[in-house]
């Protein structure tokens, strides 16, 4: 068990480091948010709607669209020269593998989100809401979610002929409850509601985060080896 | 010299009573691996002692590193098994790859990673003891030292074998897998090599070499097998290899199966 921890720490300081040192994903992630956010901006008109009332639904969609260019490049940089090879024929068990990356990924887009929310109280004077923690609940849970299953896909697309642009088609669809509930309990949130309100978002965002963290670990044994 | 049957695929041999009475350390029976219609691995079968070096020489696409890796835990096999001191690989699929170090075709390095960085990556992933220590002793095995704090991306072809070498003899395993080690290194790094493997033959250690250099290969090598088209055409012996020039009797004995297009190993 103590062996397993470190695995997953030397895997999860291993991918933090060379992010540190290429920013390769963060920066297109930010990149793509921030120009988004400023897309958005000017795609509402605002004689018609206060741009208050979109943000959330617009906020899930960057997350989503900008997430899924790094999730997309998990694996990029094992391919380098052979170093999946290199874990896989060490003695670290596929699931540490996949929690590691996902743990990794979760770093990325919490940094994304981070980024994503103080761009969009610039451009949609959206704050915290009355209840930051709740926020911060809804917008983790969805995200662990998302990153489970963008984790996953990108090990199946990175060998695939068609690649990162597979991704999307095979992930959005699976993302329908995080985007419903993340949505719903956002948008309550940023109205002003109680904590105890988005208890029931709250709980689905956990459920799915659980059950794809779960199918993940246990599925990318049959990713990865051939 | 009179052209030599080739020899098909033996069992495992046990000819001297007194190798009988050892355990076998790496053994492989009926193995095959299948990529679509392509039997890579076909039907290969062999059996090594604690201390031998195998070295497999054969033509290009012969199946030499897809065997490797079937041995290194990092390809399932099709059909057959492997076994390391009488325990299945299939039994235990992340103890047998804590036993194995692979030198493949690619150094499994991260460019943007310092030579120490990346051995000490791959050392906590193996759980090596006292791993600062010992990513000094391997980086000077292989005269790295100087250079441990660059980046692998800024060294050359060779300076990257060295480093690989160092990381699959980090955790000091007991089956050693080297899939054309020789890439690469200069006539210096080449002799370092040389001693490295004469050194891993302390009788505790298992190793396979595939390489295409006859008179490299044959150096150190108590066991040997010529792979052609997935199978072991020749297997047995250093000592059983008729005499005369080695490079005739490794042709006739492709030029046996393919017929003419052995050309050189
Ligand atoms: N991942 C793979 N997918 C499909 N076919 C493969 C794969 N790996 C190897 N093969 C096929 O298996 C056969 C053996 O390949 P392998 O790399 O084991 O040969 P080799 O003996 O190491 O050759 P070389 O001397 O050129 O290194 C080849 O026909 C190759 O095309
Ligand atoms: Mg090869």
């Amino acid at each position: 068990m103590i062996r397993y921890v470190q695995q997953v720490e030397a895997l999860v300081r291993k991918d933090l480091l060379l992010e540190l040192r290429t920013w390769d994903r963060l920066s297109a992630m930010g990149a793509f948010a921030v120009l988004v956010a400023v897309l958005f901006h000017y795609a509402v008109d605002r004689t018609l709607i206060h741009p208050r009332e979109l943000a959330a639904g617009l906020i899930w969609l960057t997350i989503v669209f900008g997430g899924i260019l790094g999730l997309g490049r998990t694996f990029a940089l094992e391919e380098e020269d052979g170093a999946i090879q290199g874990i896989l024929t060490s003695p670290v068990p596929k699931d540490a593998v996949f929690l590691a990356k996902v743990t990794g990924n979760f770093v990325l887009l919490g940094l994304l989100v981070l980024l994503i929310l103080f761009v969009f109280g610039l451009f949609f004077q959206v704050g915290l809401g009355g209840n930051p923690f709740a926020l911060f609940g809804v917008l983790s849970l969805g995200v662990l979610g998302f990153t489970a299953l963008g984790t996953l896909y990108s090990g199946v697309t990175v060998r695939s002929r068609m690649g990162e642009t597979l991704l999307p088609v095979l992930v959005f669809p699976l993302l329908v409850p995080m985007v419903v509930f993340g949505v719903r309990g956002t948008s309550l949130l940023f109205a002003g509601v109680s904590g105890a309100e988005v208890e029931g978002s709250l709980r689905i965002l956990g459920s799915f985060s659980l059950v794809a963290l779960l199918a993940g670990a246990f599925l990318f044994r049959f990713v990865v080896e051939d | 010299m009179s052209s030599p049957p080739a020899r098909p695929a033996e069992g495992p041999s046990r000819e001297s009573p007194a190798e009988g009475e050892r355990t076998s350390s790496l053994e492989a029976h009926a193995l095959v691996r299948a990529f679509g219609p392509i039997r890579a691995v076909d039907g290969v079968s062999f059996e090594l002692l604690p201390g031998e070096l195998l070295t497999v020489f054969g033509p290009n696409g012969a199946g030499k590193s897809t065997l490797l890796n079937l041995l290194a835990g990092a390809l399932q096999p099709s059909e057959g098994e492997i076994r390391m001191g009488g325990r299945l690989r299939s039994h235990g699929e992340v103890e047998w790859r804590q036993q194995v170090g692979i030198l493949s075709h690619q150094t499994f390095l991260y460019g943007h990673l310092t030579a120490e960085e990346n051995l000490r990556f791959y050392g906590r992933l193996f759980g090596v003891d006292q791993i600062e220590d010992r990513i000094h002793e391997r980086l000077s095995a292989v005269e790295m030292d100087h250079r441990k704090d660059d980046l692998v991306r800024t060294f050359s072809r060779g300076m990257r074998q060295r480093l690989s070498l160092a990381r699959a003899l980090l955790h000091d395993p007991a089956i050693v897998l080297l899939d054309e080690p020789y890439t690469g290194l200069d006539v210096h790094a080449a002799a370092l090599l040389r001693d490295l493997l004469s050194s891993l033959k302390d009788g505790r250690r298992t190793v396979v070499l595939v390489t295409h250099d006859l008179t490299q290969g044959l150096d150190l090598a108590d066991r040997v097998a010529i792979q052609v088209r997935g199978r072991f055409e020749f297997f047995g012996s250093s000592v059983e290899l008729p005499s005369g020039p080695p490079d005739a009797f490794y042709r006739s004995v492709v030029e046996g199966v393919l017929g003419g297009a052995g050309g050189a190993p």
